[in-house]
């Protein structure tokens, strides 16, 4: 970033003496840098870089994870009280149970799972929206009597406005193969712990028990995984790509909702 | 394995939802409750296949080819549940029934014959056999239960079960009003005994019947596959999917053919909404169920489509979003569509059940004692299978995970 060429230097106006003719000093106005903005003087543009974190990721999941750079720090905290919903895609191993709660952890039991089928997780799935579907009305905190709160329901844009507890909007099952299964799940406020924690209680809720192997953010509000930098790609000019590409859609969603 | 389990809540004290210690506490730190707010589970020994909910008591049968076929709870003081023998006083019956009782009926093959349906209405209930036609009980005032009706006849404390045979076919379906009956036959007749002042008894005029006499009109020589009834409002379906209707339009139940107040003959509804798979009659609204799994509902009271609609002579559709339908979920469609007095229940094919209308002393379950402008899901732990709603208290039939 220092490389880069800076901003030109400030020109200001100096009456300067320059030897006039005939050996009279007159004054000349000048424009000439001014000394105070030479690189040499000031030294580096850039020396600390402040960084913001959005949404946190655990240490063992991986996925999606939004940074704010200098002044978007500040969207930062736009962004967070949209409370957009975030895509995780969990893959999940029936027939153990750890404490917690995920395949690295203490074996606390082993159980069968011969008998779990495609149409009974998607029944345990179907119950897991309906009661966050439920709770997601009421942490909304809208009179459900009113005209607007119809209206809204009937478009699905009913989601709770300020701290409420994990909430699911939709899970889905992607592929099922027993041991293995991968599910896809919208959710707000939520850590990943409550993800794994959720898978286990999935576990539990079909007869057997289950612990998750991989969770990974495929969506943070308005940022995919295609706007996403990988490692490689962590160098100024993919990182200025990004930021331009998603200013405009950064700029609409914070005006849609607030 | 998966195990069939029975729901109830609503309204307690009249003893409908069959749990005595929420009327009279076994336990001394126990209070009566008064009203069941959330689903409670009711412990039968037997699994139960139909339900229906009366204005105050409920009737359970299951389709078993032991002795006892109906249990009954809730008020008994036009016998609507039978005769049930005080313990204290051999001679006396109950008025109250708290628990889940059997009701004995004179069936000639006690060990063949099984009860397909139960039906009950504000102080009359129908049990529809396969083989031994259909048995009526309760309050005969008006001819309802489909004997001659005896002046200054005490109905509390009463033996009388009447037995229904002709018809000109088998019975299917056994249908109760507020103060009559509906009888629909295997060939697609429609049979209706009972109270006619607002006309629904579809009869052509608007006397009593005591006699199940069969109905014309519109509906004559149509197959009709569905009839249904809660309030003095009746809805009737035909194979072809169109829609009839009959009985008190003074809540616009039936405007869109007729400005009268009353219809006594049933009179088809051109409704251009496709093909209607099943119908459901409330006090004041009615509500449809087309072939494509969407609902449609007019009338007046508590619609479903928020607060500002509260009256319509043309049915409107309910958004399917609202039944959890969405672009991650586009393959949920309701499948069932149930009417209680003031209330709408819609049963999706993923076995959950939505509740909307007044919520009367609780009778809609969502734990909240508001009334729901919108559907609302019951949490209910299980698939519904099936639910009756009534009055005050409504009934599930659930399967467990």
């Amino acid at each position: 970033l220092n490389a880069a060429p800076g901003c030109a230097p400030r020109q200001h106006v100096r009456f300067l003496p320059t030897p006039g003719d005939g050996g009279t000093t007159e004054l000349v106005a000048v424009r000439v840098p001014v000394l105070a903005d030479h690189p040499l003087v000031r030294g580096p543009r850039f020396r600390h870089l402040k960084i913001g974190a959005g949404h946190r990721l655990d240490l063992k999941a991986s996925g999606v994870f939004v940074l704010g750079i200098g002044h978007g720090n500040k969207l930062l905290t736009d962004l967070y009280n949209c409370h957009l919903t975030k895509v995780y895609t969990v893959g999940g191993l029936f027939g153990k149970a750890t404490d917690d709660f995920s395949d690295t952890g203490t074996l606390v039991e082993k159980t069968t799972f011969d008998h779990i089928t495609r149409e009974k997780l998607e029944r345990i799935l179907a119950v897991i929206q309906g009661t966050h579907h439920k709770a997601l009305l009421m942490h909304s905190n809208i009179d459900m009597k009113t005209q607007e709160a119809y209206e809204l329901a009937v478009k699905g844009l009913i989601r709770p406005m300020g701290k409420s507890p994990p909430i699911i909007t939709a899970i889905r099952c992607l592929q099922f193969a027993l041991p293995e299964f991968h599910l896809e799940i919208h959710c707000l406020h939520e850590t990943q712990q409550y993800l794994r924690k959720m898978v286990h209680e999935i576990g539990l809720e079909l007869k057997s028990s289950a612990v998750c192997t991989q969770v990974r953010r495929i969506r943070d509000g308005v940022f995919t995984l295609d706007d996403a930098l990988l490692r490689t790609q962590w160098n100024l000019q993919s990182v200025q790509n990004a930021i331009q590409n998603c200013r405009l859609k950064v700029k609409a969603e914070i005006e849609k909702t607030l | 394995k998966r195990k069939d389990r029975v729901f109830v809540w609503g309204f307690c004290y009249s003893g409908a939802l069959g749990v005595p210690s929420f009327v009279k506490p076994d336990v001394g730190w126990k209070k009566p409750r008064r009203i069941q707010p959330t689903p409670y589970r009711l412990e039968t020994e037997e699994k139960i296949s139909s339900a229906a909910c009366g204005y105050g008591f409920t009737l359970l049968s299951s389709s078993t080819t032991d002795i006892i076929k109906v249990w009954g709870m809730g008020l008994n003081k036009d016998s609507q549940l039978g005769f049930q023998r005080s313990r204290r006083d051999l001679t006396k019956g109950y008025e109250y029934v708290l628990e889940p009782s059997p009701i004995p009926l004179p069936l000639e093959k006690p060990q063949q014959t099984r009860v397909l349906q139960v039906s009950c209405g504000r102080a009359h209930s129908l049990i529809l056999t396969d083989s031994e036609g259909v048995f009526t009980m309760g309050n005969n005032s008006y001819g309802q239960c489909g004997r001659k009706v005896v002046e200054d006849e005490t109905y509390s404390e009463s033996h009388l079960i009447h037995q229904l045979k002709d018809f000109d076919s088998r019975v299917v379906q056994v249908v109760c009003g507020q103060d009559h009956s509906l009888f629909r036959t295997k060939k697609g007749a429609v049979y209706a005994c009972g109270w006619g002042a607002d006309g629904q008894t579809g009869l052509g005029h608007y006397n009593i019947t005591s006699v199940p006499t069969k109905l014309r009109g519109d509906i004559d020589g149509v197959n009709i596959i569905q009839v249904s009834s809660y309030g003095d409002c009746c809805l009737a379906v035909s194979d072809e999917g169109d829609v009839f209707g009959w009985g008190n339009s003074e809540y616009l139940q039936l405007a869109c053919v007729t400005e009268t107040t009353q219809v006594n003959v049933p009179r088809h509804l051109p409704f251009k909404i496709g093909k209607i798979k099943e119908a459901a009659c409330g006090g004041t609204g009615n509500i449809v169920l087309t072939e494509e799994g969407n609902v449609f509902v007019w009338g007046y009271g508590i619609l479903g489509k928020g607060p500002n609609v509260t009256e319509t002579a043309v049915p409107e559709m309910i958004p399917p979003s609202l039944f959890g339908w969405s672009d991650f979920n586009p393959d949920i469609r309701v499948a069932h569509v149930r009417c209680g007095l003031s209330q709408f229940a819609a049963l999706t094919n993923r076995g959950e059940l939505f509740v909307w209308g007044k919520n009367l002393r609780g009778c809609l379950g969502t734990g909240r004692m508001e009334d729901q402008y919108f559907p609302w899901r019951v949490t209910v732990p299980g698939e519904v299978v099936d639910v009756a709603c009534g009055v005050d208290h409504m009934v599930s039939m659930v399967k467990s995970f």
